[in-house]
């Protein structure tokens, strides 16, 4: 790991030239996008414009999908992931994800959050001390550090959520993968996952794909506008909402955003 | 108008409770006739010994289990291989050939079992694997050939051990059916959840999938318990049928309902014994019921206890 962070740059992830073909289908045609530390990046666009496929290309998810080809590259500090060099297990510990829905596994509380520490052996009071950093940067701490060996299935659907962000810092990844994380939750949690991100966004890298433009304006410091497997437009989250410079970003932006 | 209304209401009212009645009645019809006609008040508890002689029936129970639990686990065992193999690793091209032909065995008739077992699968087993065992694996309690089954003998294939194969064989279908179709419900999500933590496939498999799937996996067990204990005519063709307990797994034996298929004919024959054999049979019939009953209920409450419901969402 070491002699990967020396390489001087400045981006955690850089995206070249990204293109994911299915078949004849184009998902995604030549994304280039980068993200500095301590950033979150809202992907906004429409439905089916490619942002899952965007997300998931990151971290190589893409691969558990038969019949999607990547092209460019993606940079982890330098490194290009889809290098066959790589093993895609390394990667995905190292940029943890968050699904549309919570995806709890059926057992406790803790050992939801210790499941990535569990697989690579770690010592008994070492993943004691990582699960609970990680409820508490998740914002989870306080509700459930009394009753850690209930089912995680009995929490709410938004604790659940968190609970999921939790099991995915506890491996201490450099970025997160968020695909809408709150589309299945109801406004008050999403207030706290929402402030569960704004938390983070001071510590690694957050890519938040979001079909809320409201809640790309609440938490995000940039936003990447993507339009059928095309980068439109990315920048500061205030200019992209008030000044967007591309017709169809203003077009989006005003029928989802008053 | 309003007439039509009331009788349309008033059947609603009914109905549901004519399908009701139907396994209530049933059920109350076959418990009352077993307890009736096994006459426990005259005789008592005494057929819960291992007199066989004075129509004791506990070695059949004993035989009952020692076929049907081993051969319970084994199929669990290569079920769940079978499941996971199916759901998990292998392409898609050969579980759509799998899968459908572990439907149609699920569906054959336990007659077919018993008839390729006894003409195929005795002597095949016997020649090869048994004997085999015989020899090689003596030291291991049960498998070393009592002075009176000689290798000859067991070279027939028939008893214990090609019960609990056979017994194996005809319940393997259905476990794996239902734990296979019970891995197939794990979300995607779920599973890329773990693969995107950095866990194999084999870890997400134990840790989550299954765990996940573990209503499905106790369904399998169950089911295949009664379906095993339950099993007439298959288990009475390559058990060997004798009525005491078997020395080693070659010995032949009896279960309970491989008993009741092999005397159920001379009973009904009536005679002077006719009626006493009639009354046995029917303890049989009551026991076997009543260890159903007991995993049935067992069952039940531990699928409810081990309920995952997702909560939230
Ligand atoms: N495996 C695949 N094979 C073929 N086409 C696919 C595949 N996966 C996704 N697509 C298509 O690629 C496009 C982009 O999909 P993607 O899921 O990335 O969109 P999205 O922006 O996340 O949409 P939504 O907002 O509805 O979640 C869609 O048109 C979809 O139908
Ligand atoms: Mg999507």
């Amino acid at each position: 790991m070491n002699a990967i962070a020396s390489v001087p740059t400045e981006a955690v992830v850089s995206v070249q030239d990204l293109t994911v073909t299915a078949g004849a289908r184009t998902l995604l045609d030549h994304v280039s996008l980068d993200f500095g530390a301590r950033s979150l990046t809202a992907v906004v666009g429409p439905s089916g414009c490619g942002k899952t496929t965007f997300v998931r290309s990151l971290n190589r998810m893409t691969e558990l999908t038969a019949g999607l080809a990547v092209e460019g590259s993606v940079r982890y500090l330098g490194q290009d992931i889809y290098d066959a060099a790589v093993d895609p297990v390394v990667v995905r510990r190292r940029m943890g994800m968050v699904f549309q829905r919570p995806t709890v596994f059926p057992m406790s509380i803790f050992e939801n959050a210790a499941f990535g520490l569990r697989l690579v052996h770690a010592e008994e009071d070492l993943v004691d001390a990582a699960v609970t950093e990680a409820l508490q940067r998740a914002g989870l701490w306080d509700e459930v550090r009394a009753e850690l060996d209930r089912p995680a299935l009995s929490l709410s659907g938004g604790q659940q959520q968190r609970l999921c962000i939790a099991r995915a810092l506890a491996v201490r990844p450099r970025v997160l993968l968020l695909d809408e994380p709150t589309s299945a939750l109801d406004p008050a949690a999403t207030q706290r996952v929402e402030a569960t991100l704004q938390g983070l966004k001071e510590e690694i890298v957050l890519v938040l794909v979001t079909h809320n433009v409201g809640q790309a304006a609440r938490i995000s410091d940039r936003i990447a506008f993507l339009h059928s497997g095309k980068l439109i437009e990315v920048g500061p989250t205030a200019d992209i909402l008030e000044r967007p410079r591309v017709k169809l970003t203003e077009q989006f932006i005003t029928g989802r955003y008053a | 108008m309003v007439r039509l209304l009331w009788v349309r209401s008033g059947m609603r009212r009914w109905w549901p409770f004519v399908f009701a009645l139907i396994p209530l009645a049933i059920t109350v019809a076959i418990v009352t006739t077993l307890l009736r006609a096994s006459d426990l008040e005259n005789f008592g508890w005494s057929f819960w010994s291992l007199n066989v002689s004075d129509h004791g029936i506990l070695v059949y129970v004993i035989g009952s289990l020692l076929t049907a639990v081993p051969a319970l686990a084994l199929a669990m065992l290569i079920g769940l291989g079978i499941a996971v193999a199916s759901t998990t690793y292998l392409p898609r091209f050969v579980a759509g050939v799998l899968d459908p032909c572990v439907d149609l065995l699920a569906g054959i008739p336990s007659i077919v079992y018993g008839i390729w077992g006894y003409f195929v699968v005795a002597s095949f087993f016997g020649q090869n694997l048994f004997v085999w065992a015989a020899v090689h694996l003596a030291f291991i309690p049960g498998l070393r050939p009592t002075h009176d089954s000689s290798l000859a003998l067991i070279a027939t294939g028939d008893g214990l051990a090609l019960a609990i194969m056979i017994l194996t064989l005809m319940i393997l279908p259905i476990t794996t059916l239902l734990m296979r179709d019970a891995l197939r419900a794990v979300p995607r999500d779920l599973w890329e959840s773990g693969l995107a933590l950095g866990a194999t496939r084999w870890e997400v498999t134990r840790r989550v999938a299954i765990p996940y799937a573990k209503r499905g996996v106790w369904g399998a067990a169950f089911l295949g318990f009664g379906r095993a204990i339950g099993e007439t005519v298959a288990v009475f063709m390559v058990i060997d049928q004798a009525s005491k307990l078997p020395t080693n797994v070659y010995d032949g034996t009896s279960t309970m309902a491989s008993l009741i298929i092999g005397t159920i004919d001379a009973a009904m024959q009536g005679g002077p014994t006719g009626a006493l054999e009639l009354h046995f049979l029917s303890e049989l019939a009551l026991v076997l019921l009543s260890i159903t009953l007991v995993v049935n209920v067992a069952g039940r409450w531990m699928i409810r206890r081990t309920y995952t419901g997702v909560a939230g969402v």
